[in-house]
């Protein structure tokens, strides 16, 4: 009896907790500047000729979605992730979906929604000891990308990137569509930085920490920051 | 094999069982919403108030360990004898002694507030102290130090545990401690609350001043809280040293070029100096700059027609504001410095 009692609540917190049975994707990301691995503080060239490096990158992941081939979707409950190029762990996030279906899209926004930056003091990825909480004009910072360039006439030839905003007309979150081409339990989402500094002309456009027109342009080019493999 | 179950049996009664003490050790505080006063801003279901969480934000609040060489709290520049504002100083005082742009707003009434700053920067109130913490003239710290610094203390660890059932220390955790002391931070005893309550009545010349008051200011300090939470154009012209243009830096709108938020009236005799800038020093100069102000189209309709106060009306009126002092708010203990 008293056996077949903890084998039972075992058994409980194996469904809840550990949910083994399913089958689990992680989403992976990996950094590139053009066809080079991305590495910080390395310098690169941009399309635009500039000699650049990253310093710091940050962003926020939102709202994961699956779309399945047989037109049924899966999507993560209330998340949102904090994704730092320098910690590791936050690269990879597992999803328990459940299913062995075929995997058709996958969707994310990029940064938080207007009703959590209006919602006061969050936890986790949200807490606002994480830095990516604007002080004087409330907010999340959905991106932030540091770094320095030559072409940058500026304090220590720095360019700053705080992007955000949450209240039209400079709503700063885009939503990511994702083609997977195979349906590896694996995905490789690579992050090209080049995709932006390829469309900015660093020597007048090189600080951004408010939200506005400037914060607006650069969250349409991060779009095309992110390809799938 | 049996033993291993029976560990997790404990470790699940355990759980239950920690989850029912947190519960019990925490005291409740009910928030009082005045008779007759509009329903609160501030959603208390998502920060419930008890005592323990009000200590360990009144802890906070008074603590210069929020700034960078620990040398500014937030009490620095909002003090309670004065309606927690920054008396006699036009623009706050901050680390290193810079001084700010802005004269430091009362706080009072908050959970009424729907956004907070003369510019309304901030949109909920448990995200308000990023602000000063971070600011490099105010306490130049981050929340990240903050949150590390108060992990390291061990008066921080008993304070954090009575408040939320175990010592570890985050900017949320922060944010909300200091929330509920601010939301305490209630004032509805004034002469003018205990007459709306018929247990008192004016003098004559206070009524005098109240009927000159509904006439002139409440259509923007609005009763019972005195103040319409919007952001007006008062007709101030523009100071070229600070080169402040209020709202319209928040919403990049033309329209809110200059306008800053109406503050609350209540305790307004010892919140001095008025204005986002401190600019006048007496009650007195305030009313004469709303008495001399002339027709503008920039003006709010309800500026726009001249109030033609006479010297007396101005007396009767300063008369009435003070009858918004509540000297059981200004000197309430609870409020003040913590006791160790």
């Amino acid at each position: 009896m008293k056996f077949k009692i903890a084998f039972s609540i075992l058994f409980v917190y194996q469904l809840a907790f550990c949910q083994t049975i399913s089958d689990s994707i992680t989403l992976n990301f990996h950094y590139k500047f053009g066809t080079e691995h991305l590495e910080l503080n390395k310098n690169y060239i941009s399309s635009k000729k500039d000699t650049l490096q990253i310093n710091l990158l940050k962003f926020y992941i939102s709202n994961i979605r699956i779309e399945y081939s047989d037109k049924s979707t899966y999507s993560q409950p209330k998340c949102y992730h904090l994704i730092d190029i320098e910690d590791l762990s936050s690269n990879r996030i597992p999803l328990t979906l459940n299913n062995k279906k075929t995997i058709s899209k996958i969707k994310f926004n990029i940064g938080i929604d207007s009703l959590m930056s209006v919602s006061g003091a969050l936890d986790g990825d949200l807490d606002a000891s994480k830095g990516m909480y604007w002080a004087w004009q409330s907010g999340y910072i959905n991106i932030k990308i540091e770094g320095k360039s030559s072409s940058c006439k500026t304090r220590k030839n720095q360019f700053n990137f705080h992007i955000g905003g949450y209240l039209k007309p400079n709503y700063a979150m885009r939503e990511i569509v994702l083609e997977p081409k195979n349906s590896d339990s694996k995905l490789y989402i690579i992050v090209d930085l080049n995709s932006i500094f390829s469309k900015i002309d660093l020597s007048t456009f090189n600080s951004v920490m408010i939200p506005g027109e400037k914060a607006m342009k650069l969250s349409d080019y991060s779009i095309q920051m992110f390809k799938i493999e | 094999m049996k033993i291993k179950k029976h560990n997790i049996l404990v470790l699940v009664l355990g759980l239950i069982s920690l989850a029912f003490t947190v519960k019990i050790t925490t005291t409740p505080l009910y928030f009082e919403v005045p008779k007759g006063w509009p329903k609160p801003t501030y959603d208390f279901s998502k920060n419930p108030l008890t005592e323990e969480g009000f200590q360990l934000g009144r802890n906070l609040f008074y603590d210069p360990i929020m700034s960078k060489d620990s040398t500014i709290s937030c009490a620095s520049c909002h003090l309670q004898a004065t309606g927690f504002a920054h008396v006699d100083h036009e623009l706050s005082h901050g680390i290193d002694g810079k001084i700010g742009t802005r004269n430091s707003l009362a706080l009072m009434n908050l959970a009424w507030s729907k956004d907070f700053m003369w510019d309304g920067g901030v949109n909920h109130l448990d995200v308000q102290p990023i602000n000063p913490i971070s600011s490099e003239i105010e306490m130049n710290e981050s929340m990240q130090n903050v949150v590390s610094k108060l992990q390291k203390s061990e008066n921080y660890k008993q304070l954090f545990t009575a408040a939320f059932g175990d010592s570890k220390v985050t900017g949320q955790r922060t944010l909300k401690a200091l929330s509920q002391f601010l939301l305490q931070l209630t004032t509805h005893n004034s002469k003018y609350d205990k007459v709306m309550r018929k247990e008192e009545i004016y003098t004559e010349r206070e009524q005098r001043g109240y009927d000159l008051f509904k006439t002139n200011c409440a259509s923007c300090h609005r009763e019972p809280l005195f103040t319409s939470d919007k952001f007006e154009y008062n007709g101030l012209t523009y100071d070229e040293t600070l080169n402040d243009i209020g709202r319209m830096k928040i919403t990049h709108k033309k329209e809110d070029s200059l306008r800053f938020k109406v503050p609350t009236l209540r305790n307004v005799q010892f919140t001095f100096p008025y204005m986002h800038d401190g600019r006048f020093k007496k009650l007195s100069d305030v009313l004469k700059h709303y008495n001399s102000l002339t027709s503008n189209k920039l003006l709010p309709k309800e500026l726009n027609k001249s109030m033609n106060l006479s010297d007396k009306d101005e007396v009767n009126l300063i008369l009435f504001l003070t009858t918004l002092t509540d000297k059981e708010f200004l000197f309430n203990s609870r409020f003040g410095y913590p006791k160790k």
